[in-house]
C-alpha cells in the first residue's frame, strides 16, 4: 500500500489533487494511531505532491487542506525520528517477535517474567482523627432509617391511577381534538415563517396568555419536533423552530431527549 | 555528634515524609514533589535519602517517577518538569508468583499484563486496543481478552484515548521496570 507516484494526466486535475492531499492525511493519521510503521510513509514524495499541486489551489478550503497536509507531514517525521532513537536504544524489541513469543509461552512463564521486573508500589489507606470525627457527627444526626422511611411516606403524593381516553380528549392531549390542535400550531407556526424564512423563536412561539397555556403549547410543539413537522435549533443561548415542507410524520430514528424547563415567569 | 544533632534533625521531617509517601490522599499514592516541599522543607531531597536508606533495610525504595513523554521512551525521560514529578514508595527487589498470588493476582492476569506491556513497548509505548485484544484472545479467548484489558485499564496499568490506541499507564511507568522486562521477555525460554 506504499504511496507512489501516479500518471501525471491524473494529477492535473484540481479534484484529483484534493483527492491525494487527503489520502496522504489519513496515512498520516493511521500511522499516527500506530496502525503502521511510521516509515510506511514517503514524505520526500508527499512533500513534492504538496508543492505540485499548490499553485493550483483556489479556494480557502484548499490552502487549509495543504496547511493540515504539512502538519500530518511533519508529525510523520517526528514518530520517524522518535522510532529511530528507539530502535537505537536498549527497549528495542521486534513487535513480530514479541507476539510469537507471547504466544508461544506458557501463562506460569509470562507471570515469572513479570514478576521479575515488577516492584509494586506500597501505600496505606487510613483513617484520621478529623475524618473519625466527621463520620461520628454524621452517624450522630443520622435519624433511624424506620424514622426516614415514615418521612417519605408522608411526602409521597397522589397514588398514579387511570384515566379513560373520554377525559384525555377533555384534556386535549388524545383523540381529534389533540391532532387538530397540532395542526393549528403547525399552520400558526408556518404563517409566521412566511415568506421571511427566519426562524421562529421558540420561547416567543409558545408563550401564552397563562402559564397553563405556555405548558400546553410547549407539550403539542415537542410533538411536531418529535414526528418531524418542526425543526428545533439551538442558535446561541437561543432556541429556534423552523417548519419543515415535507414532514415525515413518523418519529425521527436516532432522535435525543431535549428537555426544556418551563419557568412560572415565563 | 554531629550525627545525632543530624539525626533529631531530621526524625521528625522523616516521619513527615513517610506520611506524605505511604498515605494515599488523592487518586493517586505517593506525594507530589512540591508537596513534599511545602511539608518537608527544601532540604526534601536529604530527608529522602536518608528515608530511602532505613527502608532499602526492609527491601522498600523511594521512587522518583515523571509524568512520562510517551512518544521517547527509548530518550531518557529525565527532562520532564520537576513539577511533575512524584515520590513513591515501592518494593525493592520482586514477588515470587506465591506472593503475588497472596495479594490477590491470579496468574492470569499477570501473564496477560505481560504481555500486554510487552507488546506496547515493543510498539513504543502504543497500539490499537483491538491489537492487545486479539494477542490476549489467542491465549485466554475472546471474552477474558476484553475483560483483562478493561482490568488493566481500570488498576491503571494501561491507558485508552479517545482515538481507542492504548498505551502505558502510570502505574507501569512507576512500577515496572522496562528494561528488564523486555530482556527478561527476550530471553525466556519458551
Amino acid at each position: 500500500m506504499k504511496l507512489t507516484e501516479k500518471p501525471k494526466s491524473q494529477r492535473t486535475t484540481l479534484a484529483a489533487g484534493r483527492k491525494e492531499l487527503q489520502e496522504i492525511v489519513e496515512t498520516c493519521e493511521a500511522i499516527s494511531e500506530r496502525k503502521f510503521n511510521p516509515f510506511f510513509m514517503d514524505v520526500k514524495f508527499g512533500v513534492e505532491t504538496l508543492r505540485q499541486y499548490f499553485p493550483h489551489w483556489e479556494t480557502f478550503k484548499d490552502h487549509c487542506l495543504d496547511a493540515h497536509t504539512i502538519n500530518r507531514l511533519s508529525e510523520v517525521v517526528r514518530l520517524q525520528n522518535t522510532q529511530l532513537k528507539f530502535q537505537s536504544s536498549a527497549l528495542y524489541a521486534d513487535p513480530d517477535f514479541v507476539k510469537r513469543k507471547v504466544e508461544r509461552m506458557s501463562e506460569k512463564r509470562l507471570a515469572e517474567v513479570f514478576l521479575q521486573s515488577w516492584h509494586p508500589i506500597t501505600e496505606l489507606e487510613q483513617l484520621t482523627n478529623s475524618t473519625v470525627s466527621d463520620a461520628l457527627d454524621y452517624w450522630n444526626l443520622l435519624t433511624p432509617i424506620a424514622d426516614r422511611w415514615k418521612k417519605r411516606e408522608s411526602s409521597r403524593g397522589k397514588d398514579p391511577g387511570t384515566a379513560d381516553s373520554e377525559t384525555l380528549t377533555g384534556l386535549g392531549i388524545h383523540g381529534k381534538e389533540f391532532g387538530k390542535q397540532l395542526t393549528e400550531l403547525w399552520n400558526e407556526l408556518r404563517q409566521l415563517y412566511g415568506d421571511r424564512k427566519v426562524p421562529i423563536d421558540y420561547w416567543s412561539f409558545v408563550k401564552g396568555a397563562t402559564y397553563n397555556e405556555t405548558v400546553q403549547r410547549a407539550y403539542y410543539v415537542s410533538f411536531l419536533v418529535t414526528y418531524g413537522y418542526a425543526k428545533l435549533q439551538p442558535e446561541g443561548e437561543q432556541l429556534t423552530l423552523t417548519p419543515t415542507d415535507q414532514p415525515s410524520e413518523k418519529a425521527v430514528s436516532g432522535a435525543v431527549s431535549f428537555p426544556i424547563p418551563i419557568p412560572r415567569e415565563s | 555528634m554531629e550525627t545525632a544533632e543530624t539525626k533529631s534533625f531530621y526524625s521528625d521531617k522523616l516521619k513527615r515524609a513517610m506520611h506524605l509517601l505511604l498515605f494515599r490522599r488523592g487518586k493517586m499514592p505517593g506525594a507530589r514533589e512540591w508537596e513534599l516541599k511545602e511539608k518537608v522543607g527544601k532540604n526534601y531531597q536529604q530527608v529522602l535519602d536518608q528515608l530511602n536508606q532505613l527502608l532499602s533495610e526492609l527491601d522498600l525504595e523511594i521512587k522518583k517517577v515523571n509524568e512520562p513523554r510517551s512518544e521517547e521512551m527509548g530518550s531518557d525521560a529525565g527532562h520532564a518538569s520537576l513539577e511533575e514529578a512524584r515520590y513513591l514508595v515501592a518494593l525493592k527487589g520482586t514477588l515470587g508468583l506465591k506472593e503475588a498470588k497472596m495479594i490477590g493476582w491470579r496468574i492470569d492476569n499477570l501473564a496477560g499484563l505481560s504481555a500486554s506491556i510487552s507488546y506496547l513497548v515493543s510498539k513504543q509505548g502504543k497500539a490499537p486496543r483491538e491489537e492487545i485484544e486479539k494477542l490476549l484472545a489467542h491465549k485466554f479467548g475472546r471474552w477474558k481478552a476484553v475483560t483483562l484489558a478493561d482490568i488493566f485499564l481500570r488498576t491503571g496499568y494501561l491507558e485508552e484515548d479517545d482515538a481507542g490506541v492504548m498505551s502505558l499507564g502510570w502505574r507501569t511507568r512507576s512500577e515496572i521496570d522496562l528494561r528488564a522486562l523486555m530482556t527478561k521477555m527476550a530471553e525466556a525460554k519458551v
